[in-house]
């Protein structure tokens, strides 16, 4: 079931000029599904904060149509069970951080017998529960971000929206972060994660899409994408005489990366076992064949690297 | 409604949190304690004689009347000038990025955000205002034992003034998001622009009507009107036409829809 359905969403900004437009989304068309952590990769002014602006009612598009739940975005009732961690929040600095925590679930719609006992649960899961008296103004950047996270959850949504959730965060933080986010994951949670930062992004996506300037370059699920079908890595027992290697193995590119290391580009397994084939009946000893997997950062770099981006 | 009310409560409590409604509170305690002071101190005869009030009083002692519009006066003015200034800034900080990001990504309408707004911080200015006239109402009634119930209506005719302009500062601040633009241009309306085009308006018609001066004289909020209803129901005088509250009301309608409209268009 998709919680979140995107079609052909196109968003301009008006510049000041004439010729001035930005176009921050074009045609921009995408799906996640219940239970997923969906993390959107894209260099800065890729696009990525005006799609959740535009899921979240923020920012109007120019075309295209946008469904959550299976409702138009434009109907703000949906908004009750979603939670958002905007990027570079800001909370009223007159209220002290349980205050925060009320004032937005009771704008969500959670029932005030519930709120207390819901702010004093996120307080202690973010660690801020010893600053629940304190005035926000106090607050660090760090607590910021750990308390708008708390925010985000306070109405129990379906849907959590984070843009760029740990920054500002240090190691520790980040690993409680994303251990937070796993368990959100567990109880069923759709998570939809803004992040410049891939490992973290690899870490605990499960569906990531890619975006340049508007467009979705790549979408699917993090281990389709970052394995390369096509290429093996054969470990090998005993050295690999160069000699050994087969002169014409058509359309197979077999390459030495160490004499214990080979990495050959196949077509399919058939192609893969005559290559072993031909390495065992030469006394290779075969300890691994495994796939050969990219990073998501080399993913990304590889499609999105050097190429410039439209604003955001 | 309940949207509506959270919001207004947040705007109230902003407006707490901002001391020049401490200071506005603060100057109106400190005038009742001197007017106390005076009222019943020995030399309250001297003081009291001091006030004679000429026209067409329905009050009984015109020098009450007199002491009422010397308190009043200032009150109007000096709450005006405060109240402005305090509310100036709240939708510029409404809209800063991250603050209005997420208030939009909750089950609210923008329509509601900005009824929350304009009513919390109509009811903060209402609250100061009528805690200073009822007290002073409390202080004349029992040094004079006049009641006149017309007196407190002045609390509602000079929260309706202030809710006129703040409608005014509510728009420029959804169109511009300029604190001290709104600030120059509500403090023109009020002090210079709505005195003058009321009395323009007075003198005209005993003349020629002049369609420009009728027409910004409907564009800007009637709080000079407003300013004479509120004179009128110092001294007891029920005698006055109702049509400034009513288009001042309107006003403040239009107004506040025009802002939810232009709002709504836009994105953040």
């Amino acid at each position: 079931m998709n919680i979140i359905e995107v079609e052909n969403l196109t968003k301009i900004y008006k510049g000041p000029k004439a010729n001035g437009e930005i176009k921050a989304l074009d045609n921009f068309s995408l799906s996640v599904s219940k239970g997923e952590i969906f993390g959107l990769l894209g260099a800065n002014g890729a696009g990525k904060t005006t799609l959740i602006k535009i899921l979240l009612g923020i920012v109007h598009p120019t075309f295209g149509s946008a469904k959550i739940f299976g409702k138009d975005i434009t109907d703000f009732s949906v908004r009750s069970k979603i939670g958002f961690l905007p990027e570079s929040h800001k909370f009223p600095t007159y209220l002290t951080a349980e205050e925060v925590l009320y004032y937005f679930a009771e704008l969500s719609g959670v029932e005030k017998n519930v709120i207390k006992q819901r702010a004093a649960k996120y307080l202690s899961l973010v660690r801020i529960e010893k600053w629940k008296k304190t005035k926000v103004k106090q607050f660090s950047k760090g607590m910021m971000q750990r308390l708008g996270l708390a925010q985000a959850m306070m109405n129990d949504p379906e849907l959590i929206f984070l843009d760029e959730p740990t920054d500002g965060i240090d190691p520790l933080g980040r690993k409680e972060i994303r251990d937070i986010l796993s368990e959100l994951k567990e109880d069923g949670k759709t998570i939809f994660l803004n992040s410049h930062l891939l490992s973290e992004v690899e870490m605990i996506s499960t569906t990531v899409g890619i975006m340049k300037t508007g467009k979705l370059l790549q979408y699917g699920k993090v281990e389709d994408l970052t394995t390369d079908k096509e290429v093996y890595i054969i470990e090998t027992a005993t050295p690999v005489n160069t000699g050994l290697l087969p002169s014409s193995f058509d359309n197979i590119s077999i390459k030495v990366e160490s004499p214990v290391k080979i990495i050959v580009n196949v077509k399919d397994s058939l192609e893969l076992n005559f290559v072993i084939d031909h390495f065992r009946k030469n006394g290779v000893i075969i300890k691994n064949v495994s796939q050969k997997k990219e990073t998501l950062e080399e993913l990304f770099l590889s499609l999105v690297a050097n190429t410039e981006g439209g604003e955001e | 409604m309940k949207n509506v009310f959270i919001m207004a409560l947040l705007t109230f409590r902003e407006a707490l949190s901002k001391k020049i409604f401490l200071v506005f509170f603060l100057i109106s305690t400190f005038v009742i304690i001197l007017f106390a002071l005076f009222t019943f101190s020995g030399s309250a005869v001297n003081f009291h004689a001091s006030f004679t009030v000429r026209g067409n009083l329905n009050t009984d002692n015109p020098i009450v009347g007199g002491i009422k519009l010397f308190l009043i006066y200032p009150l109007y003015a000096g709450g005006m000038f405060l109240s402005i200034f305090s509310v100036v800034g709240f939708i510029p900080s409404l809209l800063e990025k991250g603050n209005i990001d997420l208030l939009l990504s909750k089950p609210i309408s923008r329509g509601q955000i900005i009824w929350g707004k304009f009513l919390g911080g109509t009811a903060m200015v209402f609250a100061n205002v009528f805690y200073a006239v009822f007290m002073l109402y409390l202080l004349i009634g029992f040094k004079f034992d006049e009641w006149g119930l017309s007196f407190i209506l002045v609390a509602f005719t000079i929260t309706l003034a202030f809710a006129a302009i703040y409608s005014v500062i509510i728009l420029l601040g959804i169109l511009w998001e300029n604190s001290t633009f709104s600030l120059i241009v509500s403090y023109l309306i009020f002090f210079v622009f709505s005195p003058l085009l009321g009395s323009l308006q007075n003198m005209q018609e005993a003349n020629l009507k002049n369609v420009v001066l009728t027409l910004l004289y409907y564009i800007v909020p009637q709080t000079s009107d407003i300013s004479s209803i509120t004179t009128k129901l110092v001294l007891g005088n029920y005698n006055f036409g109702i049509a400034p509250l009513v288009v001042s009301s309107l006003y403040i309608i239009i107004l506040i829809n025009i802002s939810i409209y232009i709002f709504n268009k836009k994105d953040y």
